[in-house]
């Protein structure tokens, strides 16, 4: 290991400070301190699995250098909702029943947050712009979708998380 | 490529000089997503560049200036009157990549699918950069080779200009993947200026089916000082890339790229004709 970096992050709404090796992506230091809903998928910039929100934008952390986020604002799915507040689109997926394996499901609410809290009445083509980087393998999009459009209709979501 | 150690800047000036002062170590680093591509094995000093600034799109008047640190998504996001490189944009990657991934580090340096430099080709835009001075070179010289080979000695990208569409000009971008957020196959982008119903000149690039971004200098040929109309757009989409050496990527033969060739050049004419004739600006 080369000498560590040290980054200040605000994470989840708390200032942080860690430890990083140089060549460290923020999804490496995520994980490595107990932030697991970001996940390895891909690991290339493709399945949008390692979603986080920097400054408010949905990025992949399995591509970020981990120093780029030295002096930012990072928010990952832990900082977004709980099982008794849930932000408005995890609680619409569930009623959707838009979830199978789940493995998508942190990032694709890390994207909905951002494009719902910049535009909470964002029209189709921008929902889709916006929700262009994260597949999903088993449900076909459909569930998601209606949840997605759940929430804009009752208003666009801004629910309860630390950031 | 690892990086072994970083050097934050919070000017580019100071960039520089920590460029300059580690050689070849020195690794400019603006979003990053770059960095998985540079499979090389050297050990790398990354310089960060988030604190220098240059980030934005401003009009002069004559020409758009972008901040080399502008992200992709905010060049999407932009619009203005005679602006229409958003269109290329909103092709480029996923959201992901656009919110990260900056305009410098498109065009400073050139993977095969990169759809900048083709665009910025056809618009005829010109770098401004940072050596011992500000300095700028226009589209057709910095894309003449490789930009990181140029950039080796620790010249930053500051920006870039893109003239503003006079009113009788378009331009139309079109581009090729095999899936919505697949990198480019065949990139063509046009910049048509019109007098009447006559092209009077026309600028025409090509990229990802090409070794590298490249003027199709037959096909503006075919298509100056003739009427523009169907027939013009379809002999100089046909006959102008014939002579050209195309490359086919991922699943494409050559030849298929060849046919992908004449089809895309041909959108990109029809997309900027209709531009051009738009009268709702
Ligand atoms: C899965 C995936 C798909 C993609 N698909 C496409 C696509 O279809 N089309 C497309 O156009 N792009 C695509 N990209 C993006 C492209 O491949 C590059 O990753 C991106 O353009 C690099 O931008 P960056 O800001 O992250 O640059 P970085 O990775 O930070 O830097 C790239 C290079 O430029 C140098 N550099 C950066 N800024 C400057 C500057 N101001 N001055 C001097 N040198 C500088 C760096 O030193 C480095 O050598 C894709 C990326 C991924 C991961
Ligand atoms: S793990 Fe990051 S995009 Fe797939
Ligand atoms: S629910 Fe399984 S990948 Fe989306």
């Amino acid at each position: 290991m080369n000498d560590p970096l040290t980054l200040h992050i605000r994470l989840n709404g708390e200032p942080r400070v860690f430890a990083a090796d140089p060549d460290e992506k923020l999804l490496e230091l995520l994980r490595r301190h107990g932030l697991k809903g970001a996940k390895f998928g891909c690991r290339e910039g493709v399945c949008g699995a390692c979603t986080v929100l920097l400054d408010g934008r949905a990025v992949y952390a399995c591509l970020l250098p981990a120093c780029l986020a030295d002096g930012h604002e990072v928010v990952t799915i832990e900082g977004v909702g709980d099982q008794e507040h849930p932000h408005p689109f995890q609680q619409a997926l569930v009623e959707a029943g838009a979830v199978q394996c789940g493995f998508c499901i942190p990032g694709m609410v890390l994207s909905a947050k951002a494009l719902l809290d910049e535009n909470p009445q964002p029209e189709d083509e921008e929902i889709r712009e916006k929700m262009d980087g994260n597949l999903c393998r088993c449900t076909g999009y459909e569930k998601i979708w209606t949840a997605l459009k759940a929430v804009i209709a009752a208003g666009g979501g801004g629910g309860e998380d630390a950031s | 490529m690892k990086i072994k150690a970083v050097r934050r800047p919070e000017t580019p000036e100071q960039a520089r000089d920590w460029a300059r002062e580690l050689g070849e170590q020195a690794l400019y680093v603006a979003g990053g997503t770059g960095l998985h591509f540079m499979t090389d094995p050297a050990e790398m000093v990354a310089i960060p560049l988030d604190r220098i600034g240059l980030r934005g799109v401003e009009c002069s008047g004559r020409h758009y200036r972008i901040g080399a640190l502008t992200p992709l998504a905010d060049v999407m996001n932009y619009r203005a009157e005679r602006w229409a490189f958003h269109e290329t944009g909103r092709r480029t990657a996923t959201h992901q990549i656009r919110n990260i991934s900056t305009v410098g580090g498109n065009i400073c340096r050139v993977f095969p699918w990169c759809d900048l430099p083709v665009a910025l080709l056809a618009l005829e835009a010109t770098m401004v950069l940072l050596g011992d001075d500000g300095y700028a070179v226009p589209a057709d010289d910095y894309f003449a080779s490789q930009p990181a080979r140029r950039l080796a000695n620790g010249d930053l990208l500051l920006a870039v200009d893109v003239p503003v569409l006079e009113a009788h000009m378009g331009f139309g971008y079109r581009k090729e993947v095999i899936c919505h957020s697949g990198f480019s196959l065949m990139t063509v982008a046009a910049r048509l200026r019109l007098e009447g119903d006559r092209i009077r000149d026309a600028r025409v690039a090509a990229g990802a089916a090409l070794p590298f971004p490249a003027r199709l200098k037959q096909v503006e040929a075919l298509l100056a000082d003739q009427p523009a109309t169907p027939d013009t757009f379809a002999r100089a989409a046909t006959e102008g890339v014939r002579e050209v050496a195309w490359k086919g990527r991922e699943d494409w033969s050559d030849a298929y790229a060849a046919h992908a060739a004449a089809i895309a050049v041909r959108d990109a004419l029809d997309r900027a004709l209709t531009f051009a004739r738009r009268r709702d600006w």
